[in-house]
């Protein structure tokens, strides 16, 4: 459908929040931003050896904790890590000799996504106890002593998809649950909605800013967000990047009730136990923001991350079909999905990973500032995905 | 051309993987992650590569096309720009991968500030709208075909091959 937007730019104002305003955002998201322009020119950035992460692992733990006969052993990269460099280690030390599993997560010169290890932190902090995570052993929010952003987290017990399986894939997309699903399904369900009840007013989030209920600063936040990643970082013009930019300023919709987004709960984001499949471990916070509970619900019935059944049913993120999943949240929560606002952030979601795929990750393999390049070029590669969503949300919206 | 570009790709894939894939331990995950995309990317760029080139100027193509689309709709104050800027895009030889890459930054900018209309302040006509739509769903089509060997497209069982979307 055609779109006059003379009519739009001449409607009365909404709310106070001016969808134009580039600097609207949340301050520690635009101090990442900004340092990741800052850094990029110290580039390239060579994955870290075992020795660097054994010599980095214990000057961090003699200066940030005094421990002395420091030992880091058992070093072993974990798998996956599309954004950062990710090892388990064992730490022992003069008043610890039997050793603590950990894991540390540290940020590359630049990531496919730019975030706050310090978010990170706070918000596994204040989920612990509420949902399955890992424990927050140390952080390095601006890698002041690390030498790079990090984080150091308890080692989780799990997989993240089934050891025996027919589908698996990178960074967890096209993982077939099959049989698993029944026993997967309602936890990822209620993780949803337990991360939308969270009373985040009352948490240590000071990393975070929360929008204005009753306007449109939620969705004004995440636009200005992935629109200066695009801008700061793009490689080669995409129209339809610059297109749906606009359209999501012009049809940004009210956010009555602002909550907490975890914004990549998705196949390949939890973790389990085998046989029983009993969550383990809620992963990869690192998007975590306060904003539309609808953004999450979007995020998850993306078909990137769901998978078909031999019968042609899309399952979300392979677990269970999207008219099931939806009813299932909206049981879950005790919120009621608009389905104006599901679709756009149904838009919202494709354009942020269009903005991942064709420019944060291009600009950071372009600098050859990361330790997987090769990885960032290889999911690069579906950008275009995203840009029919897009042509394809746009018009049916 | 001898040896071919074909022969050389392939024997780089069988290098990687009977030598150098089998020398790495499980342990060697980072290497072993890595060089599985390695043989994932040259056999794409084995696909790919004869039709690199005509493939960047059918998206330099189909983006003049669109800035032609825009001119007589385009707001009066880019009108003079959006024309010489079409003008210097149909000047540039399209058989030069490097010159096509560098025009398409160019007349790209160009269609983004327009889009943009100066961060909302200039209206953009419905005709404007339905042409980056339409532009869009075009090349989103064209690059989901040039990438579905990377396997991460959901819907790449609809595409045609990169053969036949050449030929077209």
């Amino acid at each position: 459908m055609a779109i006059d937007m003379s009519e739009i730019i001449d409607a009365p104002p909404i709310d106070r929040i001016d969808i134009w305003n580039r600097d609207d955002m949340e301050p520690r998201i635009r101090e990442i931003l900004d340092r990741t322009v800052r850094d990029r020119v110290k580039g390239p950035y060579a994955a870290k050896t075992d020795s660097e992460v054994i010599a980095m692992l214990e000057r961090y733990f003699a200066r940030t904790e005094g421990l002395e006969a420091i030992g880091i052993s058992d070093v072993a990269r974990m798998a996956g890590g599309a954004s950062k460099e990710q090892f388990a280690f064992t730490l022992r030390h003069k008043g610890d000799g039997v050793g603590e599993r950990l894991v540390l997560r540290m940020d590359p010169l630049e990531a496919i996504s730019q975030t706050c290890r310090g978010r990170e932190a706070q918000v596994h902090v204040a989920f612990a106890g509420i949902l399955p995570v890992a424990s927050v052993r140390s952080v390095d929010a601006d890698g002041e002593i690390m030498g790079q952003p990090a984080i150091i987290l308890g080692f989780v017990n799990g997989v993240t998809e089934p050891s025996e399986g027919t589908g698996h894939g990178v960074s967890g997309i096209g993982t077939r649950y099959d049989d698993w699903a029944a026993k997967l399904a309602p936890q990822f369900i209620d993780a949803l909605a337990q991360v939308h009840r969270f009373d985040w007013r009352s948490a240590d989030l000071s990393y975070y800013a929360a929008p204005e209920a009753g306007t449109r600063q939620a969705a004004i936040w995440q636009v200005n967000w992935w629109s200066q990643v695009w801008w700061d970082g793009v490689v080669q013009p995409v129209a339809m990047v610059t297109y749906a930019e606009r359209w999501l300023r012009e049809h940004a919709p009210i956010c009555d009730a602002p909550v907490m987004c975890h914004s990549d709960l998705r196949l390949g984001n939890f973790m389990f136990e085998e046989p029983s499949g009993k969550f383990t471990a809620v992963l990869d916070w690192e998007l975590a923001h306060i904003g539309d509970f609808h953004e999450d619900i979007a995020w998850a019935i993306q078909r990137l991350f769901g998978t078909w059944t031999d019968d042609g049913t899309f399952l979300v993120c392979g677990l269970i079909a999207r008219d099931e999943f939806l009813r299932a949240y909206e049981a879950a929560s005790g919120n009621r999905i608009d389905p104006v606002k599901l679709r756009y952030y149904e838009v919202l979601n494709a354009y942020k990973c269009a903005v991942i795929d064709l420019g944060q990750a291009m600009r950071a393999a372009t600098q050859s500032n990361n330790h997987q390049d090769i990885i960032l070029t290889w999911l690069g590669s579906a950008g275009a995905v995203f840009l029919e969503q897009l042509v394809m949300l746009i018009r049916e919206a | 051309m001898l040896p071919s570009i074909d022969l050389r790709i392939s024997n780089i894939i069988k290098a990687l993987e009977q030598v150098v894939l089998p020398a790495l331990t499980g342990r060697e995950r980072l290497a072993r992650d890595q060089v599985n995309l390695c043989i994932g990317h040259l056999r794409m760029i084995a696909q790919q590569w004869r039709w690199a080139a005509a493939f960047e100027a059918g998206s330099f193509q189909a983006m003049i096309a669109l800035a032609e689309e825009m001119q007589p709709v385009v707001d009066p104050g880019y009108a003079e720009e959006l024309a010489q800027a079409i003008a210097s895009a149909k000047a540039v030889e399209g058989r030069d991968l490097a010159e096509v890459e560098h025009a398409i930054v160019a007349l790209g900018g160009l269609i983004d500030r327009i889009i943009l209309g100066e961060d909302g302040k200039v209206a953009l006509a419905p005709a404007v709208w339905e042409a980056v739509l339409d532009y869009g769903e075009k090349q989103a089509l064209r690059e989901r075909t040039w990438f579905a060997a990377t396997g991460l497209d959901p819907d790449r069982q609809e595409l045609p091959s990169i053969a036949g979307m050449m030929a077209g």
